[in-house]
């Protein structure tokens, strides 16, 4: 190939699943999990962490054997890849960081159904060798990992007046009546950061509908 | 070669079924040991939260060391459905068939004996919840629960793992001794002092806001087995 590891090529694959074609709030995939797991910060980073590394270990896999793959039954083949890989990660948790698993519970098997994965598997690593496509899967993770982690910052704080477990909000405030936002703890508080996010991210990228 | 040919689209499909199953098959097995070491020691870990024991552990205790203090702590009973201790038979004894024995956890300490616990087992809104619940000797006061395996949704239904909700259950009572009744530990909706008369209030604990139906399964399972296990309770007391 004879091209740099980070050629200007490369750099804007990286740019593009982080910023511009952001998978939350461009592609708006992975929804259901950026609801699902945000109400508390340190689920949204575990899952964040997961899903990167799958979407960057099964784009190298599908990448490396693409060209074998036939076409009728690429999809299956593509799910087969993202569930082993899935399962070996959840089976290593279990043996040697049993309190993250137990953290992630039914998380791990919720990430060979995030749309993110397969979404980069069919647009990506299909057409695209070994190395840009791990670089795209590690764009598009970052990428749903920011909105992840920024969505579960917001919920924590206002739903339950902690960040990572710890308490932020004094209790002094408490005792001038304020009380947490039930909202936020619950699935339409995270469709309405979202929403929010999405919007904001839209203008400064200047992105339009066609 | 033709990757679109029937023969060759068969062929991939078998090779990676095979080397698909051939991994997974290996993580599952050569890693098997180590699971189950982690899942017997994280119920021993839970049996002896829920007793409350005088020294708690520390989180950072390691496998040996918890093993040292279940071993020197915790005596292992099979109770039958009558509440007859069945002896010669431990609880790693019991498998699925055996239906109408259940195990039963002694917690003494210097001889004397503290608690009595036993698992609680139910359904929750996604999932089956799994806990040990602890009586004190008097066979009548709660002295500690623990949910430690669910798998309900974080910050609504997965509250229940927490202290601050587990903490409600202590000091409650699973016996009525004015009304010769049994009294379940009841989950409300919202909080206890706002819904049931101060009577009522040493069998009922706060509920979770938006966790109702977490809650509600909570209350079955603490019903269930608190039924269960009356039948050896109901022995201890003295009335």
């Amino acid at each position: 190939m004879g091209e740099a590891l980070l050629s200007s090529k490369n750099q804007k694959i990286l740019k593009d699943g982080f910023w511009d074609t952001n998978p939350i709030t461009f592609q708006i995939l992975g929804i259901c999990s950026a609801l699902a797991v945000t109400t508390q910060l340190k689920a949204a980073i575990v899952m964040s962490l997961g899903l990167t590394f799958v979407t960057a270990g099964s784009n190298v896999v599908i990448s490396l054997i693409r060209n074998f793959i036939p076409p009728q039954i690429r999809i299956i083949v593509e799910l087969t890849v993202v569930s082993a890989l899935v399962i070996s990660i959840d089976q290593l948790l279990r043996a040697y960081m049993f309190d993250v698993s137990k953290q992630l519970s039914v998380f791990v098997g919720l990430i060979i159904t995030n749309c993110i994965v397969m979404g980069r598997l069919e647009a990506f690593a299909m057409g695209n060798p070994p190395w840009k496509s791990f670089l795209d899967g590690l764009a598009n993770g970052a990428g749903y990992s920011a909105i992840l982690i920024i969505i579960g910052i917001m919920r924590e704080i206002f739903g339950s007046g902690t960040l990572l477990g710890y308490h932020v909000i004094p209790a002094s405030v408490y005792a001038h009546g304020y009380v947490n936002n039930g909202m936020m703890v619950l699935a339409p508080g995270a469709f309405f950061l979202l929403g929010i996010i999405v919007w904001l991210q839209r203008s400064i990228s200047g992105y339009k509908e066609s | 070669m033709n990757i679109s040919s029937t023969r060759y689209t068969f062929i991939f499909a078998a090779i990676v079924c095979v080397v698909s199953a051939v991994l997974l098959s290996v993580f599952s097995e050569g890693l098997r040991p180590q699971k189950e070491l982690n899942e017997e020691l994280d119920v021993k870990r839970n049996i002896l939260k829920a007793v409350v024991l005088q020294e708690p552990l520390t989180p950072k205790m390691k496998g040996p060391e918890v093993l040292k203090v279940y071993n020197s702590k915790i005596e292992e009973l099979v109770i039958d459905k009558e509440g007859n201790v069945v002896a010669g038979k431990t609880p790693k004894q019991l498998t699925e068939k055996d239906k109408d024995f259940y195990p039963l956890y002694i917690y003494k300490e210097d001889g004397q004996l503290l608690a009595y616990a036993f698992p609680i087992v139910g359904q929750g809104l996604w999932s089956t919840l799994y806990g040990y619940l602890a009586v004190e000797a008097d066979a009548t006061t709660i002295r500690g629960v623990t949910f430690y395996k669910h798998g309900e949704t974080p910050g609504l239904g997965g509250e229940i793992e927490k202290e601050w909700f587990q903490n409600n259950f202590k000091g409650k009572t699973i016996y009525s001794v004015k009304e010769h009744k049994l009294t379940p530990v009841v989950v409300v909706k919202g909080k206890a002092a706002d819904v049931v008369s101060k009577d009522e209030s040493s069998y009922h604990v706060d509920g979770i806001t938006a966790a109702t139906l977490t809650g509600k399964g909570v209350t079955e399972m603490m019903d269930r087995w608190v039924r269960v296990y009356d039948a050896y309770l109901s022995k201890l007391r003295k009335i």
